[in-house]
């Protein structure tokens, strides 16, 4: 009786006894959300266009990081490194397309998904030559990222939004928004769900596929980026950050593996869902609840939907 | 660089083309050519090569052995953009439609290439990408009025039934303004009102626009009555080449193709 009570009673009572701290948990769920959800449209975006599953995504992010640091240790103007930066994932999604996709085209997925294993081990080569193992700063002040935090009276206390938090959510959901409206409303966005349905039909009416994959690869470097800049003024630049990689990829069993609004959708559920559940129920399980949370409900989806919440077809690709 | 070719002379010359598959050898030795403005039909029996031709037509095969040459230019081979760039559209034997996306969106995908705005502009969308998209959605709907689908045209194609995919498979085609349409099979599994419809739309096309068509068909009546001039493979090799009435008298065709049950 009491385990239930603390199960299923409890933890509401909790809530609603206290709806600002309520209010705290869900604001901190909403921006680890929105970040998950930016990271998982960095592996859709390449996934509808080539069918990959991208094991680089994670090592992006930190090779982004790493470049933007770097440039900026170098004496320029941060907003400098930042556009510098952007130019060379542009550089290196052209050369991930000319020197890998285009020679692997039509080779049978799991080859294409190997090649992002070897990419993501090259890039740990390339990235620890040129910059070092050693963990550095993020040059968030530098960039305009707000520090100290605000505060607002609710529900008789106090809700604490740490401006730099703010600064992410807007970010991320502005990133979020611009990528989701880019590729379902533009041209190139009909032409990369044209090739995600049908690579013959797409190049028989002239669609480039070298370009479609230029372009999302292109993508997913700015999203590895944006991801970079903001988790690591949360915690520091270094290799270990690729690991919050892996956290979209319980996002996108959620959300589907072609799905955008799946990916934005499930990015809040795990974001949310692993907060509250951390926080009201954490103590039952004797806390570290975050670690493992997303995963499991991931499992649980891949038993009863393995198609994802949007997703269009059973995941059989990777 | 390509040069222009007039109504009846010669578009695509294909010469002693050769393709196979690891043993299995699809195309031998094959050579015939395609007249601008006519309607030109490939048929032979099951396997015989007919779509492995239009793949290397439009660049998804690349032969062994011959040249292509198409508008003037000779080439060992064909690539899909350029055969797109170049003029040539195609409808598929396994309707090959964009299943997610509407009517609409699969017609306007055969824009593509007229479209000029480039990446920035289009991240932008409003002002000019937005305007040249209006002026490209009115040509997709002369196609669609022309083809009678204006009722379907926010239907996500995966529902339609088969008849009217393999309608919007041609209008996307035909939104391409194409030189030389391939048709694989376009009224494979029709009814014979929609077989009708087919015919009919094929030959305005061609007549009204001008369009060369290579075409084909399983069903010999349509094709004797639509095309100006008819190539028969069997086995991948050609066993006759001429008009209806010439190949229907012959006796290598009646005997390849004509006899065998379909
Ligand atoms: N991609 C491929 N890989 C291997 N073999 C192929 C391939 N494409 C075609 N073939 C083989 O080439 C031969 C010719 O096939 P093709 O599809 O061109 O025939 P077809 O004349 O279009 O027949 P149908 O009337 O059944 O459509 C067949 O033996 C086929 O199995
Ligand atoms: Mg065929």
């Amino acid at each position: 009786m009491e385990t239930l009570y603390n199960i299923f009673i409890d933890p509401f009572v909790q809530m609603f006894g206290a709806p600002d701290f309520l209010m705290q948990v869900l604001w901190e769920g909403f921006v680890s959300g929105t970040l998950y959800a930016l990271i998982a449209l960095g592996f859709v975006l390449i996934f509808k266009a080539s069918g990959v599953f991208n094991f680089a995504q994670g090592i992006m992010v930190v090779f982004a990081a790493l470049t933007l640091v770097g440039l900026y240790s170098l004496g320029m103007p941060a907003y400098v490194a930042l556009v510098l930066t952007i130019g060379v994932m542009g550089l290196l999604a052209v050369s991930v397309e000319r020197l890998v996709m285009r020679k692997l085209v039509n080779q049978p997925d799991i080859i294409l998904f190997m090649a992002t294993i070897g990419l993501t081990y090259f890039l740990i080569g390339l990235g620890e030559f040129i910059f070092g193992g050693e963990p550095k700063k993020m040059i968030a002040d530098e960039l305009g990222l707000p520090g100290g935090s605000m505060d607002f009276e609710v529900f008789g206390g106090v809700l604490i939004l740490e401006n730099r938090d703010i600064a992410a959510a807007v970010i991320a959901a502005v990133l979020v928004a611009a990528l989701w409206f880019f590729f379902s409303k533009t041209r190139i966005g009909r032409a990369l769900r044209a090739v995600a349905d049908d690579h013959q039909a797409a190049l028989s009416v002239g669609i480039s596929l070298n370009q479609i994959w230029a372009i999302v690869w292109f993508a997913a470097g700015i999203v590895a980026l944006a991801t970079g800049i903001l988790w690591g003024a949360k915690s520091e630049v270094s290799f270990a950050l690729q690991v919050v990689a892996l956290k979209a990829l319980p996002v996108l069993i959620l959300g589907g593996f072609t799905s955008i609004p799946g990916a934005i959708v499930g990015g809040m559920i795990i974001g949310l869902g692993e907060k509250l559940f951390e926080i009201y129920w954490g103590g039952l399980m004797g806390g570290g609840v975050e670690s493992w949370f997303a995963y499991v409900i991931a499992l649980i989806f891949l038993l009863f939907r393995p198609q994802g919440l949007f997703g269009e077809k059973i995941i059989e690709r990777i | 660089m390509s040069q222009e070719i007039k109504p009846g002379e010669v578009l695509l010359e294909l010469e002693d083309v050769s393709l196979s598959f690891g043993g299995v050898r699809a195309i031998k030795n094959v050579g015939f050519n395609i007249k601008r403005g006519e309607i030109r039909a490939i048929i032979g029996p099951n396997g015989a090569g007919k779509t492995s031709m239009l793949n290397v037509i439009n660049g998804f095969y690349h032969p062994q052995e011959g040249t292509i040459t198409y508008k003037g230019v000779h080439r060992k081979n064909m690539r899909p953009y350029v055969a797109a760039t170049q003029g040539i559209a195609r409808t598929f034997q396994n309707v090959a439609l964009f299943k997610g996306m509407s009517t609409l969106d699969n017609i306007m995908s055969g824009r593509t290439l007229k479209m000029h705005r480039n990446f920035l502009w289009q991240m932008l969308y409003y002002g000019p990408a937005r305007r040249e998209e209006m002026q490209h959605r009115e040509r997709v709907e002369h196609v669609i009025d022309f083809l009678e689908i204006a009722h379907i045209r926010r239907t996500p194609v995966g529902r339609l039934p088969y008849g009217l995919q393999k309608r919007v498979e041609l209008a996307r085609a035909l939104a391409m303004e194409p030189e030389l349409l391939l048709l694989d099979e376009p009224m494979a599994g029709m009814n014979l009102e929609e077989k009708e419809d087919m015919s009919r739309y094929i030959l305005e096309v061609n007549d009204e626009f001008g369009m060369t068509i290579a075409l084909i068909e399983h069903d010999i009546s349509v094709v004797m009555d639509l095309s100006d001039r008819i190539v028969v493979l069997d086995h991948g090799e050609k066993i006759a080449d001429g008009t209806p009435a010439e190949v229907s008298a012959d006796q290598d065709v009646i005997d390849a193709y004509l006899g065998v049950a379909h």
